[in-house]
């Protein structure tokens, strides 16, 4: 299945959001998901299913001012 | 002595001073300089996870019980943009709040006041607190007071260029204006800087590059915190009028001649 993750096409097989995070190695508390412009909530990784050509942003918190 | 504490939305502060945590050489220098600092609200920025180069996790080197985080949209160039950084953050369990940034020009990075302006209706609708970055205009900062701003922030001078703060005289309109606080942000590059703001009433100043890349940022934030107590007090105190003649401190009688 291809996904667009954040802004780069990857070739994955994740059924579901908390299945990508895993196969991405991250951790799930310290980063937010965004699905087709949508926030995917914390409690909904584990049965938000995933589509192909889904555009996924992931993100983190880093310096700034 | 007593001063009343800085009151932004809901939340209250001891310290006026808000620090960045951006451009600091390492973890270790920030966390010092942060203490230094004695500020108790720090910014930080949302970013695409890096999956090539995997970043250590700024919030283990923030101090949650003394800091409060402050999380900005800097870099969005459209209220979307900005609209979506700021649901993210608070996806990512940070606290309701956003300096709302919208900037419109790579080279300047001044604000697109338009953009801002849209993007703090749309997020004081959803429950944010909203602390949009502004052009020192008093027009706009009406406009943001208006749409339930908890506060407006005014750049001195354009992020990271620490020319400090070039139109004082627009800074002590809006503040004359504004009925929330109003914090200097973006130019500060020195302590007096930071003085000359809060001497004019500001309510509170942020920064980040004017410690961060100081040669010694521990050192500068201490003189940042100490500059904005100054300020603060110098213009709780009242300053003189300035006069174009002399006046004599000592007694003008009983001089030996």
């Amino acid at each position: 299945m291809k996904l667009i993750i954040n802004g780069k096409e990857k070739e994955v097989e994740c059924k579901r959001v908390s299945d990508l995070l895993d196969t991405l190695s991250l951790n799930k508390d310290a980063v937010a998901v965004e699905l087709n412009k949508n926030i995917v909530h914390r409690e909904n990784f584990d049965n938000t299913k995933l589509r192909d050509n889904n555009k996924l942003e992931i993100v983190t918190v880093v310096g700034g001012g | 002595m007593n001063d009343e504490k800085l009151k932004i939305g809901k939340f209250e502060f001891n310290s006026r001073l808000i620090i960045g945590t951006g451009k600091y050489a390492n973890f270790d220098i920030m966390k010092k300089a942060h203490e230094a600092s004695g500020a108790d609200v720090v910014t930080v920025a949302i970013r695409r996870v890096n999956f090539d180069s995997p970043d250590e996790n700024l919030l283990n080197h923030i101090d949650k019980n003394k800091m409060m985080i402050l999380p900005n949209t800097a870099g969005c160039y459209t209220a979307e943009e900005a609209i979506r950084t700021a649901r993210l953050a608070r996806e990512l369990g940070l606290p309701d709040w956003v300096k709302l940034e919208v900037i419109g020009d790579q080279k300047t990075l001044m604000p697109d006041n338009e953009e801002t302006l849209k993007a703090a209706k749309v997020l004081i609708k959803e429950g944010f607190t909203i602390l949009p970055y502004t052009n020192d205009d008093v027009v706009y900062a009406k406009k943001f007071e208006e749409a339930g701003a908890a506060a407006v922030m005014p750049l001195g001078a354009p992020i990271g260029s620490g020319q400090g703060i070039l139109n004082p005289s627009n800074i002590k309109i809006i503040l004359e204006n504004a009925k929330v606080p109003v914090i200097v942000d973006a130019g500060v590059g020195t302590a007096s800087d930071a003085t000359i703001a809060m001497e004019l009433g500001a309510d509170g100043v942020l920064l980040n590059t004017g410690v961060a890349l100081a040669k010694d940022p521990i050192r500068m934030a201490k003189a940042m915190k100490l500059a904005v107590e100054s300020g603060r007090d110098a213009f709780l105190a009242g300053r003189i009028p300035k006069k174009l003649y002399a006046s004599a401190s000592s007694p003008i009688e009983g001089v030996v001649r």
